[in-house]
Formats: C-alpha cells, sequence, structure tokens
C-alpha cells in the first residue's frame, strides 16, 4: 500500500519491462509475416532496410514527442516535412549550397515552422488542432509557391543521408540530442511540468509559453531532419496542396503513441525508435502479401489500436481522454 | 533592528465583483508562528496566495524586512525568501521526487545547459533523510507516492532552503497524525532559527496550542491580532463569526436507543490492498462513524458501499434487497457520497454552482419531454445553495472560484437537493470553518431525526465521538474495535484501538 516500496529498482526493471515488451512486438509482427509469406519477407537483410526506413519517421515522432507531452497536436507535420525538404532541396541545387544548404535549409525551415505554429497558439489561444490544421494549408500552398509546382529532385550526389551508413549517423545524432534535451536539461523537466500541470508550473515561474513555443520549434526542427532523410531517401518531393500533406503525419504520429504508452517505463525515446521499427514491418509485410491499400490502411490501424491497447495499462479509476 | 519581518498594508484583491480583501493592514514578526484564521471566504488564502506570487494583489503593500515586494510567482517569491505549502497538491506528477523538490531551482545542477541528474538526486535524498523521510527516494517518480508522502515532499520542497516566510495553508487535515508532528516540528525548527510560519487551519485547538499570535479575517477585513496566550477557542469563534458561537456544537442526545431496522448491509467486504473483510450493518436513523489513521482503509469504506471500489468483493445491500454494485444503482437508491478529495472527486471545477448542484437530480428536474429549464436549474440550486449559507456571487459562479468551504457547501447541497436517504459523507468538515462545521453538524443531527442514515469517516476524532451514535475503528484494513455513544468516550478510548 505505501508507496515507500517503489524504489529505484523498480524503475530499472521497469525498463527492462518495456525492453522486453517492445522485442515481443518485434518478434510477434515479423513471426506472422514471416510465416504467411516466407519467401518475400523478413530476411535479415530485409529487416534493416525495413529498420533504415523506419529512421526517418522516428526522428519526426522524437521531435514532435516534446508537443505531445504538454498535451499539444500538430496537424502540420507533413506540410511541415513537405516545405522544410523543398527550401532544402533548393538551397542545395538551386543555389549551389550542397550538403549545407539542403541540411541547415531543411532544419532551419522545420523550426521557423515550429516558431510559427507555437506563436499562434500561444498568441491566438486557441487549440492546437486547429491552428495547426488552419497553418499546414498555408505551408502547403508557400512550398508549391517556391517549387513552382514542380516535383524538387535531390541530385545523386546529394543523397549521403538516403542510404547507410548517412542516414544511421544522421538519424542517431538526432536521437542523442532528443535524449540529452528530455533527460538532461531544464526543458525535458519543464516539458513533463507543463504536460503534468500547467497551473502548478506556471506558479513554479516556468514561462509555460516560452516553455511551449520551444516545444514546437524543437519538434519543427526534429522535422526539418526528418525531410533530410525523406527526401534524400526517395530522391524527391512534390508540393501537394488541399490537405494532401496530411498522409504525411500518420507514421510520425503513430510513432509518437508509442512513446506516451512507454513513458511510464522511463523509455519513450527507444519506444519511438523501436516503435516505428514495429510500424514499417507491419507495412512492409503488408506489401510482401500484396494487400491492397484499403486493406493494408484498416490493419496497420487496427494493429496500432491493438499495440496501444496492450502496452498501456491504464490504471483502475484514471481516467482516459 | 526591527523584529518585524512582513507588513501587509492595504491590501486589496477582488475576483469580478467579490472582494476577497479589503485594505487589509496588520504585520508578522520575526520567529513566530503566526496563524491566520476566519471562516470560509474570509480572505486567508487570497491573502497568502498574494504573497507567494499566486495570486496579483490589486492594491497595497507587501515589505518584506524593509522592502516592498512583488512576486508574479512562486519562484520569484522564493527568491524573495517566501515559500508556500498549499492546501491541494502542489506537486506534479511525470516528474522525479528530486525534479519536485528543484522545480523552478534546477540552475544549481546545471552547467552549459546540461543538468546534472546525479547530483540532484543525491542532494534530494540528502534532504529527505535529513527530515527523517528516508523511505521517499529522489529518483522515484512522483506519482508512485501517495497523496500524503507527497505533501511531505512538498514540506521538504518549501522549507529546505530556509525561507524567511513559510506559509502553510491547511496542509494539516491532508497529514496523519505522524504527518502533522513531522509538520508541526518543521515549524517549530523555523522558528527557532529566527524565522516565520504563516500558518493556517481551521483546527482552533491546533491553531492555540502551535502559534504564537494569530490574526483574525472575515469577509475580507481585517478583525484583530492577538497573542495566542490573551485568547481562548471561544474567544478566538467570537471574533470570526463576529458573535457568540456555543463551544458545544456537536449532538447534546446520550443514551437514544439505536434502530432495529437495518437500511444498509455490509457482508465481508474486500478491497485489495485497501480493506479486508468488512462487515457492519447501518440502521435507520443512525450515524454511524469510522476512525482510524490516515492509510487504515476507512477512507475507502465509503467508496465500497457507494460502489465506486474497483476488485470489491462480498456485498453491500439495501433493505429491498437491492445489491449495491456500482455507482448509477447507489445513486439510484437514495445514496449519496462526498470524497476526501473534494476537488478532484466530488466536484466539476469549471462548471457553475448550478450544474454541480443539479447534476444528479437532472432525471427529476426534467420535463415530460425530458427538457430542462434554465429556471427551474436555478431555482433547484439556488434554494439548496441558500440553505448551506454558500458565500457566492450567484449560481451562475464557477466552483473553481470558491473557497474550500464553500465548495464542501455545494457537494453537501447537491446531495441534500437529491433527498438522499443513506449519506456516505468522507471527511465532511474537511478544511471548513467552525461556523459551517456548526451548520454540517446541526444537518447532520436533523438528517439523523428525519431517519436518515449517515456515515461519517473522519480523521477527527472529537467529531466522531461528538456525532455518532456507534463508532467503528479500522487498523491495517480491518475493523479494530466498535464503540457505541457514550458521554465518558475520550479520544484516548479510541486512539487505543486505532495504532
Amino acid at each position: 500500500m505505501n508507496a515507500s516500496a517503489q524504489t529505484t529498482g523498480k524503475k530499472l526493471s521497469g525498463q527492462a519491462k518495456g525492453y522486453i515488451l517492445l522485442f515481443v512486438l518485434v518478434l510477434l509482427s515479423w513471426g506472422i509475416f514471416k510465416i504467411i509469406t516466407p519467401d518475400n519477407f523478413g530476411s535479415a537483410k530485409n529487416m534493416l532496410s525495413y529498420f533504415e526506413a523506419s529512421l526517418l519517421a522516428a526522428v519526426g515522432a522524437v521531435g514532435f514527442y516534446f508537443v505531445m507531452v504538454m498535451g499539444m497536436f500538430d496537424f502540420s507535420i507533413g506540410a511541415n516535412i513537405m516545405l522544410s525538404a523543398i527550401v532544402g532541396c533548393v538551397f542545395a541545387n538551386r543555389f549551389g549550397l550542397g550538403y549545407v544548404g539542403l541540411v541547415a535549409g531543411s532544419i532551419i525551415t522545420g523550426a521557423l515552422v515550429g516558431l510559427i505554429n507555437g506563436a499562434f497558439y500561444v498568441k491566438l489561444r486557441i487549440p492546437s488542432m486547429i491552428v495547426t490544421t488552419g497553418l499546414a494549408l498555408i505551408y502547403e500552398s508557400v512550398a508549391n509557391y517556391i517549387a513552382g509546382g514542380v516535383e524538387q529532385t535531390l541530385p545523386s550526389d546529394l543523397r549521403v543521408f538516403g542510404q547507410m551508413p548517412g542516414n544511421l549517423i544522421l538519424a542517431v545524432i538526432a536521437f542523442a540530442v532528443a535524449f540529452l534535451l528530455l533527460n538532461y536539461t531544464k526543458i525535458g523537466t519543464y516539458t513533463y511540468a507543463i504536460g503534468s500541470n500547467e497551473f502548478v508550473a506556471k506558479n513554479m515561474g516556468i514561462k509555460v509559453n516560452k516553455y511551449k513555443v520551444l516545444a514546437f520549434i524543437i519538434s519543427g526542427a526534429f522535422l526539418g531532419v526528418m525531410a533530410v532523410l525523406t527526401i534524400s531517401y526517395g530522391s524527391s518531393m512534390v508540393a501537394v496542396t488541399g490537405m494532401a500533406s496530411m498522409s504525411r503525419n500518420f507514421v510520425p504520429t503513430m510513432g509518437c503513441f508509442f512513446g506516451l504508452a512507454f513513458k511510464k517505463y522511463g523509455m519513450p525515446i527507444p519506444a519511438i525508435i523501436i516503435g516505428e521499427f514495429v510500424i514499417n514491418i507491419i507495412f512492409f509485410g503488408f506489401i510482401a502479401l500484396g494487400a491492397p491499400t484499403a486493406i493494408q490502411d484498416v490493419i496497420t490501424g487496427l494493429a496500432l489500436l491493438i499495440i496501444v491497447t496492450l502496452t498501456t495499462k491504464v490504471a483502475k479509476g484514471e481516467i482516459v481522454k | 533592528m526591527s523584529d518585524i519581518r512582513l507588513e501587509v498594508k492595504d491590501v486589496s484583491k477582488s475576483f469580478g465583483i467579490t472582494r476577497a480583501l479589503k485594505r487589509v493592514s496588520f504585520n508578522i514578526n520575526k520567529g513566530e508562528i503566526h496563524a491566520l484564521i476566519g471562516e470560509n471566504g474570509s480572505g486567508k488564502s487570497t491573502l497568502t496566495n498574494s504573497l507567494a506570487g499566486i495570486y496579483q494583489k490589486d492594491d497595497g503593500l507587501f515589505i518584506l524586512d524593509g522592502k516592498e515586494i512583488h512576486p508574479h510567482n512562486q519562484l520569484e517569491a522564493n527568491n524573495e525568501g517566501i515559500s508556500i505549502i498549499v492546501q491541494e497538491l502542489g506537486t506534479l506528477d511525470g516528474l522525479t521526487v528530486a525534479e519536485n523538490i528543484f522545480l523552478g531551482h534546477e540552475e544549481e545542477f546545471v552547467k552549459c545547459g546540461i543538468k546534472n541528474t546525479k547530483a540532484m538526486n543525491r542532494k534530494a535524498n540528502e534532504l529527505l533523510k535529513k527530515y527523517g523521510f528516508e523511505r521517499i527516494k529522489a529518483g522515484d517518480m512522483i506519482e508512485n507516492y501517495n497523496f500524503e508522502d507527497r505533501k511531505l515532499v512538498e514540506i521538504v520542497k518549501a522549507t529546505y532552503f530556509s525561507p524567511k516566510i513559510v506559509v502553510i495553508d491547511e496542509t494539516t487535515t491532508a497529514l496523519s497524525r505522524e504527518g502533522r508532528e513531522e509538520l508541526y516540528k518543521q515549524m517549530k525548527r523555523i522558528r527557532s532559527e529566527g524565522d516565520t510560519v504563516i500558518f493556517i487551519s481551521h483546527d482552533l485547538p491546533e491553531v492555540l496550542s502551535l502559534s504564537d499570535s494569530i490574526t483574525v479575517l472575515r469577509d475580507g477585513d481585517y478583525i484583530d491580532t492577538i497573542k495566542s496566550s490573551d485568547v481562548d477557542e471561544d474567544g478566538l469563534k467570537k471574533l470570526m463569526v463576529g458573535r457568540e458561537v456555543s463551544g458545544n456544537y456537536y449532538r447534546a442526545d446520550y443514551g437514544e436507543e439505536i434502530s432495529d431496522e437495518v437500511v444498509m448491509s455490509v457482508k465481508n467486504v474486500t478491497v485489495p490492498g485497501l480493506i479486508s473483510d468488512v462487515s457492519f450493518d447501518l440502521h435507520k436513523g443512525e450515524i454511524l462513524g469510522f476512525g482510524g489513521l490516515s492509510e487504515s482503509g476507512m477512507h475507502e469504506i465509503g467508496k465500497a458501499c457507494f460502489g465506486a471500489s474497483f476488485d470489491r468483493e462480498g456485498s453491500v445491500t439495501l433493505a429491498d434487497g437491492t445489491e449495491i454494485k456500482d455507482i448509477p444503482t447507489a445513486i439510484s437508491h437514495s445514496i449519496a457520497y462526498t470524497s476526501k478529495d473534494r476537488d478532484n472527486e466530488s466536484l466539476v471545477m469549471n462548471q457553475s454552482i448550478r450544474d454541480n448542484i443539479c447534476l444528479p437530480s437532472l432525471d427529476g428536474l426534467a420535463n415530460k419531454a425530458r427538457l430542462l429549464s434554465d429556471k427551474k436549474l436555478e431555482d433547484f440550486a439556488n434554494t439548496y445553495a441558500k440553505k448551506m449559507s454558500t458565500k457566492m456571487i450567484s449560481v451562475n459562479q464557477f466552483v473553481s472560484e470558491l473557497s474550500g468551504g464553500n465548495k464542501q457547501k455545494v457537494v453537501l447541497a447537491r446531495w441534500i437537493g437529491k433527498d438522499s436517504d443513506i449519506l456516505l459523507l468522507d471527511s465532511p468538515t474537511r478544511g471548513i470553518d467552525v461556523k459551517v462545521k456548526q451548520d454540517i453538524y446541526q444537518l447532520m443531527d436533523s438528517m439523523r431525526k428525519a431517519g436518515k442514515s449517515i456515515i461519517m469517516i473522519s480523521e477527527e476524532l472529537m467529531e466522531l465521538i461528538g456525532m455518532c451514535d456507534r463508532i467503528i475503528i479500522m487498523k491495517d484494513g480491518k475493523i479494530s474495535g466498535e464503540l457505541r455513544r457514550d458521554k465518558d468516550m475520550d479520544e484516548n478510548s479510541l486512539i487505543a484501538k486505532m495504532v
């Protein structure tokens, strides 16, 4: 009954439990598709390529986690990735700035988009979902204008981040920065404090609005890194409009759900990385099966609900919103 | 050198058209425990919250050691040398114990922007050990601890940096005897070091035994500051209420027979980890008390009888044979429940007084077409809010704007409006002033006489002795004894069965 029994040792065993759960999920998703389609799915080489593909969304998700943990949301993720990738590509290609233009252009654009999201959210005082949905339309139009309605292609000599080891190095740097920010800076402490009780956090002298804007900027910068990986991996980007960029929201958001579900085990970032890997195993499993897109979406959606339900053990009486 | 630590000069504060503080002025000395008392809504918490930066005063001055201060939040107040332990929970989920203790003060553990978690945990563990709270570990997530342990963490957080003034706002009611003793020890330590404690409590014997001087507020006005040695309990009551209040506000009857008619029968009820194999009967027109230490399981009794416990085993059966397994069944069979955790479990904070009072009675208030009339709801809420003498602007005021005691009145008004036959009251007078306590005791007595049955769960032994026909004592989740109403019963006879 007494909480004094809860010791640091228990926390460590909680982390181990979290890793075991994630490992079981990887094994389960791999095992199911391996049994159904043994020939063209799940070899060691295949698994490595699924992991490489999962790095893209995982980088975006670890940034987005800062926003979600504070209780906010961002519907402009897809538009941000698209705009950042196009700006990075233009800097690298049209302005001849090479890798510096690609990386700096994408990350700065992503962070700027985050700044605009955050500033509009705190100044207008309307829900983040609505603010970011409205702004997503604007970002799409800006991206389309910059691209001139033409598909932007990254030259082949600038695609080091689309393959091993470049993609892995960039992703690992991003994960390390996120881990550092979350666990070893005031930003991480304040992020959780604001997510827990904004009023009390404010009374502790935390500049709540400043840290909310900062969370959007961090999220945006990580989405900028995801944009670098995305355009390097896919080699080009089309500036779509009419909220078509929303389809890019799905995968990073799913990874973020893993992070939130495993927060109680004290390992949100590893959970996001491994979670995105699980999602990719399922995606590629369906591709190997040749399942129609609609069926893929139905099964993936259900898989997400099942995974989060199984891994999120809500205490009895706890209110879920 | 002046003995004055804090000068409060003409401080005013309004919330909308409610004037919570009206040009309040008085002084507080160094090296004293200075109690601040008054009825609910008298402005005590508003004053200390303004001092601690939680509210911004409209007018007036706070002069600390001769220097005017204007804290805009708790951190700024801390930097000026003022800290506060608030009435409700003041720690944050998602953070460790150490992060909660040093929230806003992380700078000493940060180098080049990187936080030294190990050093922070080490320092927090040292502090916890110094306070005698070694069982609380700095690296643990705060949500792993119960309400009382979290309050102990707040005590460390508010006092470790030797502030000049520590405000303790109605904290003792949330603590068990052990926790209270620890708090008292810290208060005395602060005084002995020449610093000041501002102590808010409705427990007048506690106020008289601990404080050196007492300031009384009434309806936002300053009334008087007196030395504790120059006043007694009845004198304080008179100052608080503005007229004589009889010292005997409990029931006066003894020797009345309890009806044989059983209205609720609780058989072998177990809630894993909280209570074990509890059985008792509640009779018509009876006030049945439950006492014990805070962690004895007594607070789960109310929930178990209301169908609100999880994984409950055993049965709770009404006279008509209905078994109470869930809350809707309990409410539809005229059972009411008030929780100890008023803000989180009893009230919808961001809704109006009207909505809160009408909530369980909406079915009865709807017309034949199941539509609700604004006027009917307002009249209903007004009737019962006024019956409980709730201090409010109107029933459309948000409950979150009310003081602790007035919130409790709203909770009780809700169930009186529902005309419940069985009332499960967990800590009904927690954080309530003497006048409202008297009103609640009288209300309970008149309900008892009208044939209503009441279970009263309380950590206040005197009110159990004063109000109950029978008292069941809980220890380690089990019933450890039962006592019947008796003129000669005293606290010691209950304590003997509690520990």
